[in-house]
């Protein structure tokens, strides 16, 4: 079967790099929209580890003030952890969770306030959070309160646009690849006829037959993810320096490229696909 | 270039083997005729059966020409056996059993046991010789080394010994017909059906092809040979079948011996 079918894509080889090279541009619209969803996530997930809430405090703010303060953050249920961060710390922290390489390092401590910073339990209701927020900031010591909800959920509402349009295109690339491959196989099946025909007559069985036509769109599909992914990973590459020194400076992470298991669910993906595509369309030729 | 068959050809399993030619494995079958067809209608219009009421016995390794006009049904008659279409009423047994009443997925053990040649060859042009009579055997998943030699032994049966790595769409239409004829006895089927396997070819060459099927006969194999050519049913003195608009007509004897003997053709339909 193997080597029918490799004489199959031999034959055919033309009609095969044109189809190979069509579904590639496809697979690579998939992978450049799931890669872009991978690195929004990435971002949501850093800013959204926890519930956080910075509290910043005035300059000159009253010792006394500020343990209250944390001594009333501390009794709260939803809260996990209250930590007070000086200028200099919050300064380091910032440098260390920014996570690039940059002039930033030269700001002078002054630039960042000290804070309070409360870790919240997981699933506190929003309402809540901005009900303590809305409480703290009444305290005399305290300067800003910050939630980071309205970011998170723009972020949120990107990262699931993100996923949504992944979703569409894998849909969409799923039946192109499928229509592609089928076509493909029907044409081949068109000009090899004669050569079913003959094997139906001398007693192939349908799964003769099939076989080396289905090998041929799996063959296919997988050839045309897997281009895809090389491309992908090439020009995420090439891209990657520049991706970290504009959007990472701002967004606080690097970007990364697709898990090895999404790259082998695509490449399986498309496999799958163009075996389906092929045995689907095989089957009006193989009543002789 | 004769090849020498190795112990390995009896241990190749073949679904339905005991119709090959020769074999003896249901006796009861032995002494039945190799294709009965019994009361058989086929119909392709409603009002117009293209086969009436055919009744038709072939015994074991018996040569038969099926003669008739175009257009009288001989061509139907083969395509009913390898199960190209199914019988509207009547049935057609194939050493015994009842061919209609296969399942689809049952055809392709059918088919194993039949070789079909035709007017148009139904060969792979882009393929080698080697190829077109191989697949026959590798449709049965025999070893590569056993085609090689069925194949190479078929080859020289018809008179292609050492042409096997040609392209066929380079051999002439005899040669096409020849490879196509290897191919329908390489698995050595019970029954050979011929549809008009010399229309395309010259006189003379029909007569090398015809005698081609004769040599295959004369090793036991069954073969109906259907054809519109008088001078090629006149030159031998086979069974003929004679169909005409669906019926058959039928002479137990060749013409040769049908003008000597007076025997004259006998409607059995």
């Amino acid at each position: 079967m193997v080597a029918r079918a490799r004489r199959g894509l031999r034959e055919e080889m033309r009609l095969y790099l044109v189809a190979v090279t069509s579904l590639s541009v496809a697979f690579l619209c998939v992978g450049g929209a799931l890669l872009a969803t991978t690195n929004l996530s990435k971002v949501a997930e850093r800013w959204g580890e926890s519930g956080r809430m910075s509290i910043y405090l005035r300059d000159g703010a009253r010792a006394e003030d500020v343990t209250q303060l944390r001594m009333v953050l501390e009794g709260l249920p939803e809260t996990t952890t209250v930590s007070a961060l000086t200028s200099q710390e919050a300064r380091a922290l910032f440098l260390e969770q920014s996570d690039v390489n940059s002039d930033l390092a030269g700001l002078p401590a002054e630039v960042f306030p000290a804070s309070i910073e409360v870790a919240m339990a997981e699933g506190t209701p929003i309402q809540r959070v901005d009900a303590i927020a809305e409480r703290v900031g009444r305290f005399r010591a305290v300067s800003d309160v910050e939630t980071y909800r309205s970011f998170f959920d723009r972020l949120g509402s990107l990262v699931s646009a993100g996923t949504n349009l992944a979703t569409v295109l894998g849909l969409l690339v799923g039946l192109c690849v499928f229509a592609v491959i089928g076509n493909t196989i029907r044409l081949a099946v068109a000009r090899r006829r004669a050569e079913i025909e003959v094997m139906k007559l001398c007693g192939a069985t349908d799964g003769f037959v099939r076989g080396p036509f289905v090998l041929e769109g799996t063959f296919q599909g997988a050839m045309s993810a897997l281009l895809a992914v090389i491309a992908l990973g090439l020009v995420f590459a090439s891209m990657r320096g520049a991706i970290d020194r504009s959007l990472a400076e701002f967004l606080g992470s690097r970007a990364v490229f697709l898990d090895a298991w999404v790259l082998f669910a695509l490449v399986l993906g498309g496999g799958l696909i163009g075996a389906a595509g092929s045995a689907i369309s095989l089957r009006r030729y193989l009543t002789v | 270039m004769a090849s020498s068959r190795s112990d390995d050809d009896d241990k190749v399993v073949r679904p339905f083997a005991f119709f090959r030619a020769g074999a003896r494995a249901d006796a009861r079958a032995a002494n039945k005729p190799i294709l009965t067809f019994d009361g058989v209608y086929k119909y392709f219009r409603e009002d117009q059966p293209t086969l009436k009421d055919v009744d038709l016995e072939v015994e074991r390794g018996e040569f038969a020409f099926i003669t008739g006009p175009s257009g009288a049904g001989k061509s139907t008659l083969l395509q009913l056996v390898y199960r190209k279409h199914t019988v509207d009423q009547g049935r057609i047994l194939f050493c015994g059993r009842d061919i209609a009443r296969l399942t689809p997925k049952s055809i392709p053990f059918l088919r194993r046991n039949l070789g079909v040649v035709f007017q148009d060859f139904k060969v792979v042009e882009h393929w080698t010789v080697y190829e077109n009579v191989a697949i026959a055997l590798e449709i049965l998943a025999m070893p590569r080394r056993l085609v090689r030699s069925r194949v190479a032994e078929a080859l020289e049966r018809v008179g292609l010994a050492g042409r096997g790595q040609e392209k066929t769409c380079t051999l002439s239409g005899g040669e096409q017909q020849r490879v196509a004829v290897a191919r329908a006895i390489v698995s050595e089927p019970a029954l050979i059906l011929a549809d008009e396997p010399t229309g395309n070819l010259d006189p003379h060459l029909a007569i090398d092809i015809l005698t081609l099927f004769e040599e295959i006969n004369e090793t036991g194999t069954t073969v109906l040979f259907a054809t519109h050519d008088h001078s090629l049913i006149a030159s031998r003195d086979h069974r003929i079948i004679s169909i005409d608009e669906g019926r058959v007509v039928e002479a137990r004897t060749g013409l040769r011996s049908w003008g000597t003997a007076k025997s004259g053709l006998h409607a059995v339909g």
